[in-house]
């Protein structure tokens, strides 16, 4: 079977699948099955798990028998990676450095997954926005959260 | 079909709907639905779930009705950026650009901006009084389920959901696995176990499904936006000289309204992503009845007033499976019944007659929210036409900045936010390999529902499977799943699901 044939989205898919499935399936044994009439904790969750590892076989055997397969859009890793750490950096100084700095810092990070970065624009951004939020969410809606290092 | 009783329901959903605080949010959620349905690159579904938290602080009336105007604004905002710019601002638009635009062209973007509007303000009209009539039998029929029943139900509308979407079946179902199992996450009501939470006391709450939502529409919209290589630039927007529509503009789009107002109250009804469905097909229909079928494609009005009379009518009709039976037959109605938990209120039949302010206030309010839509789009086209000038490597850093004030404002916590960021990575690799996310998010919102019922109903026939095939109506609904998925399989059923899926690209 040459991996040439391989159609890689169904393949990946199928093993993505496999790998869940048996996850949710296999610690599922921790917990009780319990009968059909009481069904346990286990229950549900090992149907579905076994569910899901079948259809991910398909899949992977769907897979290698491809003949004309697309293969996947290639990861666009910048992108990906600024919005994603983007999002973790906010999660992470919310709680020490307040809201203000995490969205500006947040906002940053995020800004360098777009094309065309320009300075000006992203400053005056991590300015303004942090603001507008904070006027919106803290006095508007009431909601609780430090807004600064020393609040 | 009691007329008395339908009216003075009626009356006591406009007096909830007219209230002053109904009435702002049901404008705040029309303009925000408008503004997102303006601007490419986000939409319905990504702004609902961004919003999400906001309304906990807010009175279930209000909440659900902004979000309701959101869903539909969307549609209205839109058809005027498909007809001026030939740019789809959310995916029910596609249509109108092919039409909608030649017309711009041809210095004729007033009429069919004007023939878009009161298409989808006659098709919402519609739609109002059809959920007013159908609504309350419907709901006498499903206070007839039982947990099998339900259980049924719910295994029907996860599988005509993606039978009727694009896509890969198999990837589809798989989603939807993933996601009722990741609603199974938590502490099990019946036995009081955490399950897999692995000691992580937030995990043992559950993952909330706003978090989920917000990772997979939101950050993956905005990842898989950046993803493309540049941003469109040049963007000629067609002038707008009079709105008036000739007479004979009129009278040319009176049947294609009709007509796509009846195609778009059959499709909203039935799972999958309805508006889009809807004004393809009745784009079809209407070049198939057409005298001269040529004219399609290069300014033929009933290939605007036919598809947006249907996309609006879908986006009213879909919101009747929601609040008579409870079930959510798309994405956007999976976060409305989140919606609708997080306010404390169980989705199903017994909404309406345990709260029928909620019920009839939000269909009077639907109806209201079209004609505020009617006014706002009409007269000031030009102030959207100006947002499109915002370039989206401006506006993107302040939508992931409200996603993640979002997420952490669930729980003052930053472990949504992570779980957020987790989903959306996830989102975009599973996207990538073809598995889409709008399954996932209605098996999250079902699974513990799922569950539940399963486990009543077979606790009920004391560990008998065949409950669910012996009572007639879940049986019913069963073999027609089953069906469903048999018609997939099909040819012909195939070639339809390609275009859908390209669509949808």
């Amino acid at each position: 079977m040459a991996f040439q044939n391989r159609d890689r989205k169904d393949f990946n898919a199928g093993v993505l699948y496999i790998a869940i499935g048996g996850f949710f399936a296999g610690f599922a044994t921790n917990y009780p099955m319990g009968t059909a009439v009481r069904m346990g904790p286990a229950y549900f969750p090992t149907i579905l798990g076994g569910l899901l590892i079948f259809l991910g076989l398909i899949l992977l055997f769907r897979s290698l028998g491809a003949t004309d397969a697309e293969l996947p859009t290639k990861t666009h890793w910048r992108p990906l990676l600024c919005i994603i750490g983007a999002a973790c950096l906010f999660a992470a100084l919310i709680g020490t450095a307040g809201m203000v700095i995490a969205a500006a810092v947040m906002m940053l990070m995020g800004a360098f997954g777009g094309w065309d970065f320009r300075w000006k624009e992203q400053l005056i951004g991590m300015v303004v926005m942090p603001a507008v939020c904070t006027g919106i969410f803290y006095y508007g809606l009431g909601l609780p959260f430090k807004l600064f290092p020393w609040s | 079909m009691d007329f008395s009783s339908v009216f003075s329901n009626l009356i006591l959903g406009f007096t909830v709907a007219m209230s002053a605080q109904n009435l702002l949010y049901c404008f705040i959620g029309c303009l925000l639905g408008t503004l997102i349905g303006v601007l490419p690159g986000i939409g319905p579904v990504a702004t609902i779930a961004m919003l999400l938290p906001i309304t906990f602080n807010l009175p279930p009336i209000p909440a659900l009705i902004m979000l309701a105007g959101i869903y539909y604004g969307a549609s209205y905002g839109g058809s005027t950026t498909a007809i001026l710019v030939n740019l789809p601002g959310e995916s029910s638009s596609v249509v109108t650009c092919i039409d909608g635009y030649q017309m711009g062209r041809q210095g004729r973007a007033g009429p069919a901006l004007a023939i878009a509007a009161l298409g989808s303000f006659f098709a919402g009209c519609v739609g109002t009084v059809l959920i007013a009539l159908f609504g309350p039998p419907l709901a006498e029929l499903a206070f007839e389920f039982g947990a099998a029943e339900y259980f049924s139900m719910m295994v029907l509308g996860l599988i005509a959901a993606v039978v009727l979407a694009s896509g890969s079946l198999v990837k589809a179902v798989g989603m939807i696995i993933i996601g009722l199992l990741g609603g199974l996450v938590g502490t099990d009501v019946n036995s009081g176990i955490a399950r897999y939470s692995f000691g992580v006391s937030e995990l043992s709450d559950g993952i909330g499904f706003v978090s989920v939502a917000m990772g997979m529409f939101g950050f993956g919209e905005i990842i898989s936006n950046l993803g493309q290589t540049s941003e469109t630039k040049n963007i000629e927007v067609s002038k707008v000289h009079s709105l008036m529509p000739t007479w004979e503009d009129i009278k040319v789009s009176i049947g294609p309204i009709m007509r796509g107002t009846a195609i778009g109250t059959v499709f909203g009804i039935l799972p999958g992503s309805h508006t889009v469905i809807a004004s393809f097909s009745s784009y079809t229909l209407e070049k198939k009845l057409a005298k001269d079928p040529s004219r399609f494609g290069k300014g033929a009005i009933e290939g605007v007033a036919g598809p947006e009379a249907a996309n609006n009518a879908s986006a009213q009709t879909c919101f009747i499976p929601l609040l008579t039976l409870g079930i959510p037959t798309g994405a956007v109605m999976a976060l409305m019944v989140g919606a609708m938990t997080i306010q404390g209120i169980a989705p199903g039949p017994q909404v309406m007659t345990q709260k029928p302010d909620l019920f009839w206030g939000m269909i009077a309010s639907m109806w209201i929210g079209n004609l505020m839509l009617v006014i706002l789009n009409l007269p000031l086209i030009g102030m959207w036409v100006q947002f499109l000038k915002i370039p989206y490597r401006v506006l993107f850093p302040s939508i992931l900045l409200f996603i993640a004030i979002g997420a952490y404002s669930i729980n003052n916590s930053p472990f949504e936010v992570y779980m957020a960021a987790l989903f959306g990575f996830f989102g975009y690799y599973a996207s990538k390999w073809g598995c889409e996310a709008a399954p996932l998010i209605l098996g999250f919102v079902l699974g513990p529902l799922m569950e539940e019922n399963l486990r009543r109903a077979m606790l009920i026939s004391r560990g008998d499977p065949s409950v669910f095939f012996t009572r007639p109506i879940s049986l019913g609904m069963l073999l027609v799943s089953f069906a469903l998925l048999l018609m997939v399989v099909m040819p012909q059923f195939q070639k339809k699901r390609e275009i859908l899926a390209e669509a949808d690209d």
